[in-house]
């Protein structure tokens, strides 16, 4: 298991025994609250905006660092430096069509389609600095599926029943155009302690 | 001797006019003796259903808005026609297999526009729609499994799994046409049905929900299982499988969990391994539909894969075949990588010489004897991602 795995694990079940399961039910709803409002914020959108609009489409990220040669969590090799390729280090565990190859990047979603607000969450190893990040899935929205650059990958993926770590459901639900268009992985900061 | 006279001269002054044309000559084919016949066009009607048909749900990832399930015969390798299946669609038989029901959504401008989510019943005899049911926006979209959509035993209810990401789901009377009740379920998701009136969901900590409604179609009681499964250290997949007395699920580490839901309450019992201690870890089930039992012949057939965390949905290079009273595995059957590719769904009919279909990564659907694994058949047209199969 992940070590960061490992601590949430250990804290929600501190949470559990600590509180009832209605309150379990209004704290997740407060979270889900708080993870759909996220993307509205706008020190969250401008900062975003800043990333995006400075450099063209993943040039600041880490992964652009030269390529060398790894295997799953080890040094890095050309594939987990390509947003274009599954193998992109921050796709860890996506499971749809990549944003990058259909006029988005690995970070934004392509002209005309609209951000889902509601996310799951995942933590991938970045071999070029050697450090974990905490990534946010989010699926871009309001468009029949872009049908390029199908990636399934599913580290530490789980079923249904563990909504926020599920990658199967379309999480365009939520959308007022609810179709499901591509996939992004967006770094919300690291996941090490 | 008159037609044999006619044909001649036919012939010969087709061959004049040819010589007419490019001064070469040339032999005419001599024509048939009587022309054939007008033909009437009409709609092919179905012929008698066979246990050997497998619906086939291709959920036609890309383009996904055009999801379609196949009837497809497994003797003679026909495909008998197609039902129309929307978006990420949970598909159904009724329990007396005259209906398929389709739970799905459409936007009004096809890509965009309104959504709609709807259930629609399509008549297995003629394939066409019968009827539907317009549902809140609110069904989980997601693959296909057994629980997106159910019938309850008697068919007075269905039910629908809705996700919005609130989880709940959605009381039908399917012979009124119309949606009796929504029932919150607390974050456990997906309808396993059971009964005349109960409704079970899997829940985030491992157990299972347990809705009873009343005659009326809303919740009467409500209760949670003993643990099932540990989500932490051995996550169960949520494609179980039909058999004799309920469902068997499959962990991702191999364990075998089968519940038996002919009592009011689900019963749990003791789990047991498809893997050896040695290959535990290393050999794992996986895909979209990683499952399947013939409930006469009391068979398991799993789709097997060499893999580690995060392979869950690998297709399998094996089938493995076990016998669900002894837990013997019965046979490892390797999967040809270049013909039928790694099974990623995989479905066994109900018969004595049952038939076992099987869908690989590259979208070929092959038709093995599940008896003894002989390949008998490869086909490379049931769609681009067929998933799932459902029996007739």
């Amino acid at each position: 298991m992940h070590p960061l795995d490992r601590i949430v694990e250990k804290s929600s079940r501190r949470l559990a025994q600590r509180t009832s399961r209605r309150g379990f039910v209004a704290l997740l709803g407060q979270v889900l609250t708080g993870s759909m409002l996220l993307p509205l914020l706008p020190i969250d959108r401008a900062s975003r905006a800043a990333a995006a609009g400075s450099e063209p489409p993943d040039a600041a990220s880490p992964a652009k660092s030269p390529p060398h040669k790894t295997d799953a969590g080890g040094a890095p090799n050309a594939a987990s430096a390509d947003p274009q390729n599954c193998e992109y280090w921050k796709y860890c565990a996506i499971d749809g069509f990549l944003c990058s190859c259909c006029g988005g990047s690995s970070h934004s979603c392509p002209p005309g389609t609209a951000m889902s607000p509601i996310t799951w969450i995942g933590t991938c190893h970045n071999p070029s600095d050697g450090r974990d990040y905490m990534v946010s899935y989010n699926d871009c929205c309001g468009k029949t599926s872009c049908g390029n650059c199908e990636c399934n990958r599913n580290e530490r993926e789980r079923p249904l029943y563990r909504l926020s770590r599920n990658n199967d459901v379309n999480w365009c639900m939520a959308n007022s155009d609810s179709n499901y268009h591509c996939s992004v992985s967006v770094i919300m900061g690291l996941a090490e302690q | 001797m008159r037609t044999l006279q006619l044909r001649a001269a036919l012939t010969a002054l087709l061959v004049s006019l040819a010589g007419l044309g490019d001064g070469s000559a040339i032999a005419a084919e001599p024509l048939a003796t009587e022309p054939l016949p007008a033909e009437q066009f009409t709609i092919q009607s179905l012929p008698s259903r066979s246990p050997h048909w497998v619906y086939v749900v291709d959920e036609a990832f890309y383009n996904e808005i055009d999801a379609r399930v196949r009837l497809f015969d497994g003797d003679s390798y026909r495909h008998l026609g197609q039902i129309d299946a929307g978006f990420n669609p949970g598909v159904i038989q009724s329990p007396d297999g005259s209906t398929t029901a389709v739970a799905t959504t459409y936007w009004a401008r096809g890509g965009h526009g309104e959504r709609t989510d709807v259930v629609e019943f399509t008549d297995n005899s003629t394939l066409s729609i019968a009827g539907e049911i317009v549902l809140p926006p609110k069904r989980v979209q997601i693959l296909p499994t057994y629980f997106n959509l159910a019938y309850s035993s008697d068919s007075r209810f269905m039910y629908v799994a809705y996700v919005t990401p609130a989880a709940s789901f959605g009381v039908l009377d399917p012979a009124a046409r119309k949606v009796l009740a929504e029932i919150d379920t607390a974050g456990c998701v997906l309808v396993i049905p059971s009964g005349p009136n109960r409704v079970s969901s899997l829940c985030d900590n491992g157990r299972l929900l347990t809705v009873t409604l009343d005659e009326h179609g809303q919740e009467a009681s409500r209760a949670l299982s003993d643990a099932l499964f540990d989500p932490d250290t051995d996550p169960l997949f949520i494609q179980g499988v039909p058999d004799a007395t309920g469902y068997t699920f499959l962990s991702f580490l191999g364990q075998v969990h089968e519940v038996d839901f002919t009592g009011p309450q689900p019963s749990i019992r003791p789990p047991w391994s498809l893997v050896s201690s040695a290959e535990r870890g290393h050999w794992r089930p996986g895909g979209e539909q990683v499952a399947a039992i013939n409930r006469a012949l009391g068979r398991l057939y799993v789709s097997m894969h060499r893999g580690g965390e995060g392979s869950h949905k690998e297709g399998g290079s094996e089938i493995w075949v076990f016998d669900l009273k002894t837990h013997r595995r019965l046979a490892r059957w390797p999967m040809a990588k270049s013909s039928v590719g790694a099974v990623v769904a995989l479905q066994v009919s109900q018969d004595e010489a049952p038939l076992l279909f099987t869908a690989g990564d590259h979208r070929a659907v092959a038709v093995f004897d599940a008896l003894t694994g002989k390949l008998r058949h490869v086909d490379s047209n049931l769609g681009q991602s067929p998933w799932f199969f459902l029996n007739p």
